[in-house]
């Protein structure tokens, strides 16, 4: 497998790479890890005649937290998300997630914002952002903006995004007090594979009345878009422990119902009941971990 | 393709080199530096034959542009056991770790760099490293025994 021909410009700082684009117009395409779109350029699936490198701006990799504000540069790679131990310690299923992430190798190159400009329906990271609420900030020519991470995605390998801008950072608010989630994958292999679905559960607790102050659901390859389960959320928020288990088998086949598989990599009926055992299983185990103590955020 | 100068640190020597915009870390390696350890294997980053440590870490040398390899550090198996080999080289021939070898490279590279940061993994920390290397031949037992072999006490 042979790369077409291309132009290759590489940028050393974020104002540079966005000069870049400005000039070179609409065709020009932003390059981070690569491991993406590298590999869909060699199977001929994606154009880019123009690649502004942003692979050594270096000011777009960190994480940071400010307050109860945690910030993440889109280029932050995933493997330094998966070591990193303030998202270890306040979104432990951002840190869960990108473990989860390809292989070794791939984490070492594979970027946050390369994943989620990718915008695959299947982004591995995207259900954890979507569950945590995240939202993006861009800069482009017209200055600085922000946007849900819910609206950020328009379809399968588009988003909101015009050619001239590039995105800056993921911004997550950590809640304020006791809160748990997990992120199911499943693979056709034990590792270093894509999600077939990759479902996101994420609760926080309200300590005084103990019920669920907070539910929160991110979907991955289960339609055209990685998706939020709002209905389901809505059918939990506000239970007990011992409510929320009586209406999760609803609530699970709820959130099925809401995702919409192409089934063209797998029958429509498998990743919906997929969907809806992992809800279920993830659901549980947050709620456990929330009501009775266990290990937790 | 207008080629771009670029300058690289292979197994601690400097390499300045006009490349084109569409090789891969992998071309250059083997084709401009004749370094041929490392192996072109699927070219989409899921075999991991063509892995080569880059500042210390395992990354897949075949889905890098050599443009973007510009001004890293790179560790290639032909820097490793320059005199005698490595521990893990002799591991690995001791254990019957090497079958055919096309992984062999590949697989040493990111044993080592697990090594480097993890002195003592656990057996489930290795495979977990391991996840991207495939080994057609040995069933991975004899390159995990050969690692653990390597493990100081």
């Amino acid at each position: 497998m042979r790369l077409p021909a291309f132009e290759y410009h590489s940028a050393v700082s974020l104002s540079d790479a966005l000069e870049k684009l400005a000039q070179l117009g609409p065709h020009a395409r932003v390059l981070a890890g690569g491991t993406d779109l590298v590999l869909r350029m060699k199977l001929r699936i994606e154009k880019g005649d123009q690649l502004v490198d942003i692979g050594k701006v270096r000011e777009l990799a960190f994480i940071r937290k400010e307050g109860s504000t945690i910030r993440i540069g889109a280029l932050t790679r995933f493997s330094d998300i998966a070591a990193s131990e303030t998202l270890r310690k306040h979104l432990p299923i951002l840190s869960s997630a990108a473990e989860q992430i390809g292989s070794w190798q791939i984490r070492n190159r594979a970027t946050i914002g390369g994943n989620l400009c990718s915008a695959s329906p299947a982004a591995d990271s995207a259900p954890a952002l979507l569950a945590l609420d995240a939202r993006v900030v861009f800069v482009g020519p017209e200055g600085e903006a922000n946007a849900s991470l819910e609206s950020f995605f328009t379809g399968p390998r588009t988003h909101i995004l015009h050619p001239a801008q590039i995105l800056k950072e993921i911004v997550i608010e950590s809640s304020e007090g006791r809160s748990a989630g997990t992120y199911l994958k499943l693979m056709r292999r034990k590792a270093a594979d894509l999600a077939m679905a990759g479902v996101a559960v994420q609760a926080r607790l309200n300590p005084e009345e103990q019920t669920l102050a907070e539910v929160t659901i991110g979907l991955g390859g289960v339609a055209a878009t990685p998706i939020r389960a709002k209905r389901a959320e809505a059918m939990l928020k506000g239970l007990s422990h011992a409510k929320a288990l009586k209406v999760l088998p609803e609530a699970a086949l709820m959130a099925a119902m809401g995702a919409n598989p192409s089934g063209r990599r797998i029958p429509e009926d498998y990743r919906r009941a997929i969907v809806e055992a992992y809800v279920k299983r993830g659901a549980k185990s947050v709620l456990e971990t929330l009501f009775d103590g266990g290990p937790a955020r | 393709m207008k080629r771009i100068p670029i300058e690289l640190k292979v197994n601690g020597v400097k390499h300045h080199l006009m490349v084109k915009p569409n090789w891969t870390l992998l071309d250059v390696m083997r084709n401009d530096l004749g370094l041929t350890g490392a192996k072109k294997g699927c070219g989409s980053g899921k075999c991991g034959c063509c892995t080569v440590l880059m500042n210390g870490e395992p990354v897949d040398s075949c889905l890098i542009l050599a443009a973007q390899a510009n001004g890293e550090e790179f560790v290639t198996i032909e820097g490793l056991g320059t005199g005698k080999p490595h521990p893990l080289q002799l591991a690995f021939v001791e254990k019957g770790a090497i079958q055919c070898g096309f992984c062999t490279p590949g697989t040493i590279l990111t044993a080592k760099a697990l090594l480097d940061t993890n002195p003592h993994p656990r057996e489930a920390e290795i495979k977990a490293a391991l996840a991207g290397n495939f080994c057609r031949c040995t069933g991975y037992v004899k390159i995990v025994e050969a690692i653990q072999s390597c493990v100081q006490p």
